[in-house]
Formats: C-alpha cells, sequence, structure tokens
C-alpha cells in the first residue's frame, strides 16, 4: 500500500512539474467532453421536455388526406366515429400557420373550442397571467411574450392579421402564456374555433384536425385502428407516434452531433498517444534512473497510469461540471439552435438536465477509456527502457 | 565470497547478426568489506562487468551470486528487486533527475520500497547531514556544484543501506582535491563493512589506500586481479 501511495504521490508531482504540456492536455480533453456531454445533456433534456409536455396532448389527432396531403376534415366526421365503444369525448381543432411578412417569422395559431380546461385529459399551458377566451368571444387571442415582442405590441393588446383575401382581422390579447412553457407556446396564438375558421378562411363545420380523447390508455392503439378502418383517407395519429418522432427527430441530431463529437474525441486520442509515445531524452533518463533505483516496470507503468487517469478523470469531470453549468445557467446555449431549429420565434424556455448513470458511464466509456488506451503503449514503451542505459 | 563470479559470459544479440561477446568466462571473487578497483578502456566488458555485480543483467552462462544471492539466469523482476535490496549505485554523471530537488533525488530508491514520507526524509537528513550538504536539501539539483552533486549521490546510493556499492567513474567530472574526497568517503563506507567496487581510469581512485584490489579488463577477460600493497 505504501508502494502504491508513493507512486501516486510521485504521479501527481510529476504532472506539476510538466504543469504547461499537462494543462494543454487536460484543457483540450475538458472542452470535448464538455461538448460530448452538452449534447447529451441538452438531447436528453429536450426529449425529457416534449415526454412532459406530449402528456397533455391529444390521445388520437385525426387529419384529412387528400393526394398526400393535409385538407381540412368535416366536423360532421364525429358523428362516423360516435359507434366507436371507448372514445370518451372528439373536439374540434384548428391548427395552422401564419407567416407574417413585416417580422418574417412563422406563427402557430390554434383554434379551439372554448373551455380548454373542462378535464384533465385536455389541460392546455397554463397562463402567467389574463384568461382564455370565453365560448362564443370573437377576436380574443392568448399569447405569448415572446409573441408581443415581435409584434411589438409593448402595452397595446391589439394588433391584426391578414386573412388570405389580404382584409384584416383584429385581434386583442386577454392573456399571456406562462414561461415555464415557451417550448410549445413561443410561437403560439390560441384563439376560438371560429376566429380560426375566419382568419384562414376555413369553411363553416370544417376543421383541420378532429381530437380524440379515449377512456381507457391502453385501447388507444385499438381504436386508432378502428378509426382508420372507418375513415379511409385520414391520417389518425396517436399520442406515442408523436413521442416517437420526437425521440426521433432529437435522436437523430443527438447522433449526428455525436459523431462529429466522436471525430474530434478521436483526434484528441490520436493526438494524445503522439505526444505520449514519443519519450524525450529527458524522460528516457529519468525512467532509466528510477530502473536502476530498483523500480520495477510494473511501477514505471502504474506511475505513467496513475498520470494519464488523474488528468483524463479531472478533465471528464470537469467537462462534465461544465457541460451542466452550461445547461443549468446558459439554458444550452451553444447546441439549442442545433436541436431547435432556427426559426425565427424561437422557444427561449430553460432546460432541466437529469443525471443519468448510462450516459455518464457512455461518456466515461467514450472518453477516459480510449485516451488510457491510447497512452497504455507509450506507458509500456517507457518502462521497458533498460535500467543499463544510464550507465 | 561476497561478490562471487564463476566462468561468466555475457552476450549480447545472442544468435543474432550484431552479436557481441562482452564478457568471456570471467570469474571474480571480492570479499565482504573490500574495495576493489576495475579499470579498463572503452568497449572492454567493465560496464557489463558492473552492471552483472549490479543486479543490472544476469550473465548468459556462468555462476553468478552476489551478496549470498545466485543471479544467474534470474528474471528481471528478482533481479531488481536484488538491486533494490543489495546495491547502492554512484554513477559518473551523478544521474540525479534534474527538476527534483535534492532530497526528492536521494530518497527515489525508497519509494518502490513503501517507505512513509516521515521516514524517508528523516534517512535522508541523516545522509545529508553526514556528508555535509543539508543546506542544500531544497535545492534542485542544478543548482548543485559538481563535488556537492556526488555527494548527493552517494547519499543515494546509501539511503537504503546496501551492502554493496558501485561507483562507474566516480571522480570523472572532479578535480584533484574533490576525488580525493569522494575516494575518501567510498573508503570510509568500505570500514562501515561495506563491499565497494569502483570502475574508474583515475590514479587517485587506483592508488587510493583504501584499495584492497586492481581488476584490469581488456576485451571481456580479466588480465590482472592483484592486490593492492
Amino acid at each position: 500500500m505504501g508502494r502504491v501511495l508513493n507512486i501516486l504521490d510521485y504521479a501527481l508531482c510529476s504532472l506539476r512539474r510538466k504543469l504547461l504540456k499537462n494543462v494543454s492536455v487536460f484543457a483540450i480533453f475538458t472542452l470535448v467532453i464538455f461538448l460530448f456531454c452538452s449534447f447529451q445533456l441538452v438531447s436528453r433534456a429536450l426529449t425529457e421536455a416534449a415526454e412532459q409536455l406530449l402528456t397533455t396532448a391529444p390521445d388520437i389527432t385525426i387529419q384529412q388526406m387528400s393526394a398526400g396531403r393535409q385538407i381540412s376534415i368535416a366536423s360532421s366526421t364525429k358523428m362516423e366515429l360516435a359507434g366507436i365503444f371507448g372514445i370518451k369525448k372528439i373536439k374540434e381543432r384548428i391548427w395552422g400557420y401564419y407567416f407574417d411578412e413585416s417580422n418574417g417569422a412563422n406563427y402557430t395559431v390554434i383554434g379551439m373550442h372554448a373551455p380548454f380546461s373542462d378535464s384533465p385529459g385536455d389541460r392546455l399551458p397554463g397562463l402567467s397571467e389574463g384568461r382564455l377566451p370565453a365560448p362564443g368571444e370573437r377576436g380574443k387571442v392568448v399569447v405569448s411574450d415572446n409573441i408581443r415582442n415581435h409584434l411589438q405590441l409593448g402595452s397595446r393588446k391589439h394588433f391584426s392579421l391578414f386573412r388570405p383575401d389580404l382584409t384584416q382581422a383584429g385581434f386583442e390579447t386577454i392573456g399571456l402564456f406562462d414561461g415555464k412553457l415557451e417550448i410549445v407556446t413561443a410561437d403560439l396564438i390560441l384563439m376560438t374555433l371560429a376566429d380560426a375558421r375566419d382568419l384562414f378562411a376555413i369553411p363553416d363545420k370544417f376543421v383541420t384536425d378532429l381530437l380524440v380523447y379515449v377512456a381507457n390508455p391502453n385501447e388507444i392503439e385499438t381504436i386508432a385502428r378502428k378509426i382508420s378502418l372507418k375513415l379511409p383517407g385520414s391520417r389518425v395519429i396517436t399520442r406515442n407516434q408523436i413521442l416517437k418522432t420526437y425521440k426521433v427527430v432529437f435522436n437523430w441530431r443527438s447522433g449526428l452531433g455525436t459523431i462529429c463529437l466522436l471525430t474530434a474525441l478521436a483526434a484528441f486520442v490520436i493526438l494524445a498517444w503522439d505526444k505520449a509515445s514519443g519519450l524525450s531524452r529527458e524522460e528516457m533518463k529519468e525512467v532509466g534512473i528510477l530502473k536502476i533505483l530498483g523500480w520495477q516496470t510494473g511501477d514505471i507503468i502504474f506511475l505513467r497510469f496513475c498520470e494519464s487517469l488523474t488528468v483524463s478523470l479531472l478533465a471528464f469531470l470537469t467537462g462534465y461540471l461544465l457541460a451542466w453549468m452550461h445547461i443549468v445557467y446558459f439554458d444550452g446555449i451553444l447546441f439549442r439552435p442545433v436541436f431547435l431549429g432556427w426559426s425565427v420565434v424561437r422557444p427561449v424556455f430553460s432546460l432541466a438536465p437529469s443525471f443519468s448513470i448510462e450516459n455518464l458511464l457512455l461518456v466515461f466509456c467514450l472518453s477516459v477509456v480510449p485516451y488510457l488506451c491510447a497512452t497504455a503503449v507509450p506507458a509500456w514503451r517507457a518502462a521497458t527502457v533498460r535500467a543499463d542505459s544510464v550507465i | 565470497m561476497f561478490i562471487d563470479l564463476q566462468a561468466v559470459t555475457k552476450i549480447y544479440n545472442q544468435g543474432q547478426p550484431n552479436e557481441v561477446i562482452a564478457l568471456k568466462t570471467v570469474s571474480l571473487a571480492v570479499a565482504k568489506g573490500e574495495m576493489v578497483c576495475v579499470q579498463g578502456p572503452s568497449g572492454s566488458g567493465k560496464t557489463t562487468l558492473l552492471s552483472i555485480i549490479g543486479c543490472i543483467f544476469s550473465p548468459t552462462s556462468g555462476r553468478a551470486a552476489i551478496g549470498g544471492k545466485k543471479i544467474s539466469r534470474l528474471p528481471d523482476h528478482f533481479l531488481t528487486r536484488y538491486r533494490r535490496e543489495l546495491i547502492g549505485f554512484v554513477f559518473q554523471n551523478y544521474n540525479m533527475i534534474d527538476h527534483l530537488t535534492v532530497l526528492e533525488n536521494i530518497t527515489l530508491p525508497l519509494l518502490a520500497l513503501g517507505v512513509s514520507p516521515s521516514i524517508r526524509e528523516r534517512k535522508a537528513d541523516h545522509l545529508l547531514e553526514k556528508f555535509g550538504i543539508s543546506h542544500r536539501k531544497k535545492f534542485k539539483v542544478n543548482q548543485l556544484s559538481g563535488g556537492e552533486l556526488q555527494r548527493a549521490a552517494i547519499a543515494r546510493a546509501l539511503i537504503n543501506d546496501p551492502p554493496i556499492i558501485v561507483a562507474d567513474e566516480p571522480t570523472a567530472h572532479l578535480d584533484g582535491k574533490l576525488s580525493l574526497e569522494v575516494m575518501d568517503m567510498l573508503a570510509a563506507l568500505k570500514e562501515e563493512g561495506r563491499t565497494v567496487v569502483v570502475a574508474s581510469h583515475d590514479p587517485i581512485v587506483s592508488r587510493h589506500h583504501g584499495m584492497a584490489g586492481i581488476i584490469e579488463v581488456r576485451d571481456g577477460v580479466i588480465l590482472l586481479n592483484k592486490p593492492v600493497g
């Protein structure tokens, strides 16, 4: 034990003596780990945020398709589904996008029948102030702070949007979405079904989606299949499918980023190997002296291992900690555009990173372990310097 | 005999085109507490002989016993262990690690023995005091003079209290006065009961009053093994 502690102590002193070289390696390694962990944490936080938000989504969404594109669906289609046992409720929704030319921004417009919060499965994102439009109320909307800023409303409450025939539809903001849910409400304008129909010039008795709520969550897939059979030519999407799509999108982006960062990591490991494999005359002399003074080959390998482990472990912990701070305090500012896209109305929500031992182990295995392996060969080469080389 | 070599041969790169026979059936005996001088020109096999006596490698053939331990055909692991226990080295170019302090250099052999820092320092203090360089304890070795470096090297050779001291040209970089001083130190070690083997061309070494014998090596063969007197 005393021998191990002595060698460990010697390794730490040795790191301190070659400060510049080791600090450089540490800084590059920390940067790679930081980028890698940030990517992992942002990806995971976003997937979890999407999962959480989708708990408020309808169980099944029905859309009418024509020539492979979505078209309006008649409200009366609800009647055809009345016979399917297990359906708790069907609601109408208009979901569209409005391009604001003056700001170059795209807004999401949702029109629904109020009230919105009549059941647990039909919860809408909370409001930080104001109220939702009441049934039959016209020209009243709820927006996010982001939209207010884009529309440059300031203290005003009234604004107007253009209908397809370029006539103006006037609106008054009566509520503001809670900032915690910016990930979905950043570009959202919520209004009544009648206002949305008017804005997009959708004929009466037509909507873009029918939202189906199912009494028993285990029955969702079965009911979705039955709806598909009843409504040929329609698209039936379950909540799970939406979640899968989110996961695929985030995982794909995460995977792409990971590949780029792994390439950087591989380059670093090669660099580390290259640097460590070239034994300087000074290093050869040191090893020769240590060996002639009674250090075993194993002692030298252990010494080098301690040096590499200290640098890589410190870099790993620092990189992970910095990545964590990057997410918590700076909302993953470096990688948000990669994951969220470059839309004009970008959500400004806060990310909450979650600790995952699998992710931590993955990063450890892809960073510290290759580094240790890369430095093992040079360590062995150093250790096999002959003791008589210094005579 | 404390150092006993019987018909020792050392061949480097045996069986290969660059094969070199460094020692040819050499026999040598040095008693405990004796100081002998090994002489010979460059390439004569002097260093190989010292390396075998210093347990750095074992001979290709023949029998070698150092400090009562048979080292013929021993694996490297055991040789290192015997070297740690039996041998203290003093080198021509001091072989100190430049970026370490005198204290750190002197205690290097004790690290691999698992000796605690406090005991290491106590032992080093004793030796530094003995050789009159305690005021240089915390200095980097490149701040020391040649004489101080050689004293530090002798202190390091003694830190694990070995029964055998192997010194390779210990006076090569020193002037006459310092050379005599170093030889006196080595002779004092002999008086303590240690066996001292010194390789040197320096007449100050071979003619030193403490020297018990001279071993002349040439072309891998011992030409002369005569007692001084």
